[in-house]
């Protein structure tokens, strides 16, 4: 990673890269992409050192953490006739195989309104930052909580009974349940910021309204490809823009979030409808000058089947809030910060009523500074509080080098 | 060394040079300006940029005309003596309309203020990192513009915070003897004193060779350039 950083930095390389899109085949053809070099160092109570992120907080999978990630994005647009465009998005993580981010058509029937239908795996329709996720768009290193944290929750296992959720507060790393598969594995997000589902969206603007519904096959904790049980997402926002530089959001999500195996598992045979996810977002931004203030919340409603005593209280509620802003101080260089807030619905158990997942909190602050127009370097410091978990508190300093074209 | 502060050092230097080459009798002998004209005729194949695939958009995009910037500008590189005085400080205008910055390339000299003046309906963020002028004006309404005042000769690039695909050219130079093409790549350097110059032809970022030309007592004088 470090040598990719050197090499991105060196002069004769940058000079060497394209600045801009590349564009061929008579303008039908455009290429982007982005190359992305993130390291961090969490410091704590028992961490020598640099030391890695103990706490999970910034972890997208048991193995993947965005705090120490080398990404490679390729991103390409195919304009195959007056109404169709073809639009995909390769993506690698720490060089990794490349997994089709995004691949989908996008159709205008009419060229004069903004109408549009894409079909595929297509950008989400729910919440303001999953449209956003690249690092060149983020203001910070790490993502909103809603968008990466991970639940104890599991689209292929869960729990019994309340008891059995509890103790897995603040391992959303690595969960594990009796109903479903028992193999420990990564629990979900709110959002999965770092997948797209697949399906249909309905898209329509106006200079006041942005308005998109989406039915998918997955959720918006677990997008997937290929369908794994008997039901579809249904997803949608609206935007409103009353004037310029203010937008006032809100996202609604409905669908099936597990497996069918898992539901068979609970007794509920093939009726893994009933175990869902609901959300419900609403996003605020205005801009104007020098500065940017968001505001984003989600709160999302799991419904999972009751297999024994003590029964879990439903729905599994969990309310993630952030508020981030930026300032240009000087040309190229800016200062951001965010709070953030991720907590969660009571259960009772045998012998305790609390929160079913550990609630976390966040500060970021940092600063970016552009090398050039398309080279951005980012420093931002990290603080975790979660009341649980095996590292209830961890600080974390990471740095960003970030290139697009 | 980066292509803005090349072309910095040398319109400076060359301007100062150039004082000694010009005839004594420019001011003394009264002897009448002359013209440099000619045509820039440019073979490369670059294109005013595209945006990047809008992957994560929810549709798409207004529509984008995508313009071959034929646009050059040819100036003196040696600049004939008090030509630093003759600069005549104005005010231009860099429009933001339609996703584009228009004029796509501007040419002033030191001290001209520029407006940038917001004609669409959705927000701009106009900024340059570029040395001569490092400026960011933040994001503004339709109907609202700012200025910069350029004072430092050379190259800026400016840039788009909200729409990476909006970029334009600003040639700031010391001395009045420069010229944009019009659009068949025609130029004309008018009120040339009487002498022997250096003369480069400017296009996206890639520069001509110089090119001597001899200005006749009041005549003119025809140099053509050709860009690959």
């Amino acid at each position: 990673m470090l040598a990719a950083v050197a090499l991105l930095t060196s002069a004769r390389t940058y000079a060497q890269l394209p600045g801009e899109p590349i564009v061929f085949g008579d303008g039908r053809v455009t290429l982007g992409g982005g190359v992305s070099a993130t390291y961090g160092c969490a410091h704590g109570p028992g961490v020598d050192g640099c030391g890695e992120d103990l706490g999970f907080f910034n972890y997208t999978s048991y193995e993947d953490s965005l705090i120490r990630n080398f990404r490679i994005d390729l991103s390409a647009s195919v304009k195959a006739g007056e109404h169709i465009s073809f639009l995909t998005e390769i993506r690698t993580n720490n060089l990794e195989t490349p997994q089709p981010y995004a691949l989908y058509a996008r159709i205008r029937p009419w060229r004069d309104r903004r109408f549009d239908i894409q079909i595929g795996r297509i950008p989400p329709s729910f919440g303001a930052f999953s449209r956003r996720p690249y690092p060149a768009d983020n203001i910070l290193i790490g993502y909103p909580l809603a968008y990466q944290y991970l639940t104890s929750l599991r689209p292929d296992a869960l729990p019994a009974n309340s008891d059995e959720l509890l103790r897995m507060r603040g391992r959303g790393w690595l969960s594990s349940f009796s109903v479903g598969d028992p193999t420990p594995r990564s629990g979900l997000p709110l959002v999965n910021g770092l997948s797209w589902d697949t399906g249909v969206q309905v898209h329509a603007a106006t200079d006041l309204v942005d308005a998109a519904v989406s039915v998918t096959t997955g959720t918006l904790t677990k997008p997937l490809v290929r369908d794994n049980n008997g039901g579809k997402q249904v997803s949608g926002r609206v935007a409103l823009q009353p004037v310029q530089g203010l937008i006032l959001g809100t996202s609604l999500a409905r669908g099936p979030f597990a497996a069918r195996d898992v539901a068979l598992t609970a007794g509920l045979g093939t009726d893994d409808r009933s175990i869902t996810q609901s959300a419900w977002g609403a996003d605020v931004e205005y801009s104007r000058g020098h500065y940017l203030v968001r505001a984003e919340t989600v709160l999302s409603a799991w419904r999972v089947p009751l297999v024994r005593q003590p029964v879990i209280d439903l729905p599994l509620r969990a309310l993630a809030t952030s508020i981030e802003g930026r300032y240009r101080v000087l040309p190229g260089l800016y200062g951001a910060a965010r709070w953030d807030h991720l907590g969660f619905s009571e259960i009772q158990g045998s012998t305790v009523r609390r929160e079913w997942e550990a609630p976390v909190t966040r500060i970021e602050a940092g600063i970016g500074y552009s090398l050039q127009h398309n080279l951005l370097l980012k420093v931002a410091y990290q603080h975790n509080d979660r009341d649980g978990g095996r590292v209830p508190t961890l600080g974390i300093t990471a740095a960003q080098l970030v290139y697009w074209f | 060394m980066p292509r803005a502060l090349l072309f910095f050092v040398l319109v400076t230097i060359a301007a100062v040079l150039g004082e000694g080459a010009v005839p004594t009798e420019l001011h003394a002998g009264g002897m009448a300006n002359g013209i440099i004209r000619g045509r820039v005729d440019v073979r490369r194949t670059t294109t005013n940029s595209d945006r990047r695939p809008t992957v994560a958009s929810l549709g798409a995009p207004p529509e984008r005309e995508r313009t071959i910037p034929t646009q050059s500008v040819v100036y003196l590189q040696s600049a004939p003596r008090g030509a630093f005085e003759q600069t005549e400080p104005g005010r231009a205008i860099m429009d933001q309309r339609n996703e584009t910055f228009v004029p796509h390339v501007l040419a002033i000299t030191t001290g001209t203020i520029v407006d940038f003046p917001n004609s669409d309906r959705i927000y701009h963020n106009v900024f340059s990192l570029s040395k001569p002028a490092k400026f960011d004006l933040g994001r503004y309404p339709v109907g609202r513009s700012r200025a910069i005042r350029f004072d430092r000769p050379g190259i800026v690039r400016v840039f788009c915070d909200i729409h990476s695909h909006m970029n334009a050219f600003i040639l700031v130079f010391s001395h009045p003897y420069f010229a944009l093409t019009d659009a068949d790549g025609h130029y004309r350097i008018n009120n040339v004193p009487p002498g022997t110059y250096q003369v480069v032809a400017w296009n996206e970022g890639v520069t001509s060779d110089p090119k001597p030309a001899v200005v006749p007592d009041g005549n003119a004088t025809e140099l053509d350039f050709l860009l690959r």
